[in-house]
């Protein structure tokens, strides 16, 4: 037969509001309690993800420089929930459910009676110590770090331009790159070791493709490692 | 009696003098004809699976720069074979075999002119081999493609050739299907077509949209390459080519809601609650999905702001509105059909006790909580034209789109190849609780892993299709060494979610090759619903009279989500801006 609900029609809308209240504490406990393995699955996966969303994006908004301060403990429950979920529902709640029915010494009977509300207040401890006075594990950097030591940005302006079949191409400044090769297709066409890497070729020593002839400059470190590269068609640059 | 082609035993299944057997889980008559395509497109996207598998560890052990396995060149040409096989020949393999479920298989008939499903299977797998060939012996001045060979970069004439010959082939493939409906409604005229039916044939339709705009893309690209014409617009080019780029994960998302509704009512006796509710999002999809490749030109110059505005803030809700349609109707379909049965005690009992050891159960519902929350979210957020400035072109977008088309559409599709594995090579598992374990397994490592690509793209811009980003961006001072943290679990999870995909085609391939026959109905008797199908036929019992609150508060939830979700985004999006400060 279909079920129907069992809240009387005729109660009251205060009566109908505290019928809600209780159905809806009752079902977050029995969820809460409930203790088969796709329960405690979905549960623990659910509150791993939760945490993750929280941690992260009470970062991110704090990365922002919004300082609220309740920011602050979201970011430390999220942090806190992605062990303390799964710790909680594979772990601790089977375990108070198991020694609810077991247990025999009396301290051991006390903890089980009382044991989600321990399990509880420590993670709520954790998460206000944490929300408080942060670990470094839990704060994400969001600062890009300026290597000073690695020498300064290379991106030079690379600006070409053709004369009778002759292309001539110069770089705005030379600083950091310690050679420049010319390549077009498979094949190497110029390279120069030697600053300020001014340098030409001509337009036949260049590989056609749908078209268009086309040549690549890459701006080379010590370790012949590339730093830039710069992709151009004949076609595009200007005569001289 | 064996088919004349049969390999391993295969093909071979007991069928009565008409070519028909009665399945004994889905009591639907069979024919020998569809069960041998089906099976032979399953099988080719598997071999694609796998294929494109082998890259995805390459892949996401270069991005993990601890890692760092390839050079930056030779990334780009993985990154392209990884997404090939596993985007497009896994998906598309797979589809043709939707179709042919959706089709002659639901509606009882055999598979018409079963020459041409062959001849396109062949023209598929030719392309198929080309494309893979063309990137994988791509020289310069040629580049490896990767999905987006934009028009002037110089890619092989092979990959485009490939691209039309699999696009033809692919159309070729699905002439059957749209045979098999024209007899149905020539002999059926007031019929209405089954759900899954109409899905499967609405599917097709976005299908045939996009294949059409995929020849547009390559056939003039094609002619550019190989010089016939000498010049091609780059805008018409991006503007054809994302009808098919993105039209293709369109047809996976309505493939992926038809095998949702089709295997959740077969092993899990969900009922569908509204018929025409279902319908009408299914033609919403067919007018409004493909508005959602939108996304793809809203950082293009060559596109107007009306015409943003209208694909991606107006228009595109017709979409959303039929997903949030499906994201109630199928849950509320699996309580109230479990109700039914005498499975619901409580809130959320009719889940509870849903067949979760069931592969195929639990990849349909992973399939559906997962492209919800990941990959439908993000999708609608990143459909935006605001919001999408700050996804665009960041390793968010991949996540976002490894939620849809892995966690939603993979995942889904593993549960349907487990369940022709049962009912139609006739093979039980070569392990059970392997088979139990993968779908969990796969989901909860592919999940994370997914979470962490979304989160070093939103949070740190960290850019996609890079080879290197965190240890090194050459000549520059600028380090996005911060993320490297978020790295780690993205390398880790991702190995994970890879021996997840390994344990899927060791499960699959092994149960084919090495498995036990199912002899009769008896030894599929664990795929069946409780209580069986036939009660889904009660009239004096319809489904809108049981209670669906359990749905009703999982829909809450993700409406709770989603509503964070993208208040977040506005809120970093106007600190962005400084709006009002």
């Amino acid at each position: 037969m279909p079920s129907h609900s069992d809240a009387d029609t005729t109660a009251s809308p205060l009566e109908s509001v505290k019928h809600l209240l209780r159905q809806a504490w009752r079902d977050l406990l029995s969820v809460y309690y409930a203790n088969t393995p796709i329960w405690r699955l979905f549960k623990s996966a659910g509150l791993l993800f939760f945490g993750f969303f929280c941690w992260s994006a009470s970062s991110l908004v704090l990365s922002y420089g919004i300082d609220w301060t309740i920011l602050e403990y979201t970011r430390a429950y999220g942090f806190v929930l992605i062990l303390w979920g799964p710790l909680t529902h594979a772990v601790i709640v089977p375990l108070v459910i198991r020694l609810r029915r077991t247990a025999e010494h009396p301290v051991v009977r006390a903890i089980a009676r009382n044991g989600s509300k321990i399990n509880l207040s420590v993670f709520l401890a954790i998460v206000l110590i944490l929300g408080t006075a942060p670990i470094s594990p839990m704060l994400l950097d969001f600062q890009s770090t300026l290597e000073n030591d690695s020498g300064s940005d290379v991106n030079p302006d690379l600006s070409c331009t053709r004369s009778d079949g002759v292309v001539s191409c110069e770089l705005s400044e030379s600083e950091g790159v310690d050679s420049v090769v010319v390549i077009s297709g498979n094949n190497q066409v110029t390279r120069v070791e030697e600053p300020p890497f001014e340098f030409t070729f001509r337009e036949d020593e260049l590989e056609e493709v749908v078209g268009q002839k086309e040549f690549v400059v890459e701006l080379r470190d010590e370790d012949d490692d590339t730093l830039r590269r710069y992709r151009r068609s004949v076609a595009s640059v200007p005569e001289a | 009696m064996a088919h004349t082609l049969d390999v391993l035993g295969l093909f071979d299944n007991e069928y009565r003098d008409d070519g028909f057997r009665t399945c004994s889980v889905t009591g639907l008559e069979v024919h020998r004809s569809v069960d041998n395509y089906v099976k032979l497109f399953g099988l080719t996207a598997v071999v694609a699976l796998l294929f494109g598998g082998i890259f995805a560890f390459t892949v996401a052990m270069t991005r993990w720069e601890v890692i760092g396995l390839l050079e930056p060149a030779d990334f780009y040409t993985h990154l392209s074979m990884h997404a090939w096989n596993l985007l497009i020949f896994w998906m598309v393999f797979m589809e043709i075999a939707i179709l042919y479920v959706g089709g002659p298989m639901v509606l009882g008939r055999r598979l018409p002119i079963t020459t041409v499903a062959k001849a396109g299977w062949a023209v598929m797998v030719g392309g198929a081999v080309l494309v893979n060939y063309a990137i994988w012996t791509t020289e310069p001045p040629n580049e490896a493609p990767l999905l987006t060979a934009y028009v002037p970069m110089p890619v092989s004439p092979l990959f485009y050739a490939g691209a039309i010959v699999f696009i033809l082939g692919t159309v070729v493939a699905a002439l059957p299907f749209f045979v098999t409906m024209w007899y149905e409604k020539r002999e059926n005229p007031g019929k209405t077509l089954p759900l899954v039916s109409f899905a499967a044939f609405v599917t097709s339709i976005i299908a045939v949209e996009a294949l059409v705009g995929g020849l547009f893309a390559f056939v003039p690209t094609l002619f550019w390459r190989l010089e016939l014409i000498e010049w091609w617009d780059a805008a018409w080019y991006r503007q054809m080519y994302w009808i098919i780029g993105h039209g293709t994960q369109q047809i996976n998302l309505v493939a992926m809601i038809a095998v949702w509704y089709f295997l959740t009512h077969v092993v899990a006796g969900a009922e569908v609650v509204s018929e025409k509710v279902s319908r009408t999002a299914f033609i919403l999809y067919l007018f409004f999905i493909n508005l959602g490749a939108a996304h793809h030109l809203l950082s293009d110059p060559a596109v107007s702001t009306g015409w943003r505005l209208w694909n991606t803030s107006y228009a595109f809700y017709g979409a959303t509105f039929a997903s949030l349609i499906h994201a109630f109707a199928i849950p509320a379909g699996i309580e109230a059909g479990r109700r039914k049965r005498g499975k619901g005690g409580g809130l959320f009992g009719w889940l509870t006790s849903a067949p979760w050891s069931n592969p195929v159960f639990s990849s349909t519902i992973f399939s559906i909580i997962l492209f919800g929350f990941l990959g439908g979210i993000t999708g609608v957020m990143m459909g935006q034209l605001q919001l999408n400035m700050t996804w665009h072109n960041t390793f968010a977008t991949v996540g976002h789109f490894h939620a849809t088309v892995v966690l939603g559409t993979t995942v889904a599709f593993m549960g349907l190849a487990f369940f022709v594995i049962r009912t139609m090579f006739m093979r039980q598992y070569i392990s059970e609780r392997l088979a139990s374990i993968q779908p969990f397994f796969y989901s909860a490592a592919m999940g994370v892993a997914v979470l962490m690509m979304m989160y070093v793209g939103i949070l740190y811009g960290v850019p996609r299709r890079t080879a290197e980003v965190v240890e090194n961006i050459p000549g520059t001072e600028f380090s996005l060494s911060a993320a490297a943290p978020l790295f780690a679990i993205f390398g880790i999870f991702a190995l994970l979610a890879i021996a997840g995909g390994v344990l899927f085609v060791v499960v699959a391939v092994g149960s084919l090759v090495f498995g036990d026959r199912v002899e009769n109905g008896d030894d599929n008797a664990d795929l069946v619903a409780d209580g069986g199908l036939a009660m889904a036929q009660d009239p004096d019992d319809p489904v809108h009279a049981y209670e669906m609150r359990g749905t009703f508060v999982l829909c809450l939830v993700f409406l709770a989500a989603f509503a964070i979700t993208y208040l977040l985004n506005w809120y970093l999006l106007t600190q962005l801006w400084s709006i009002g400060a």
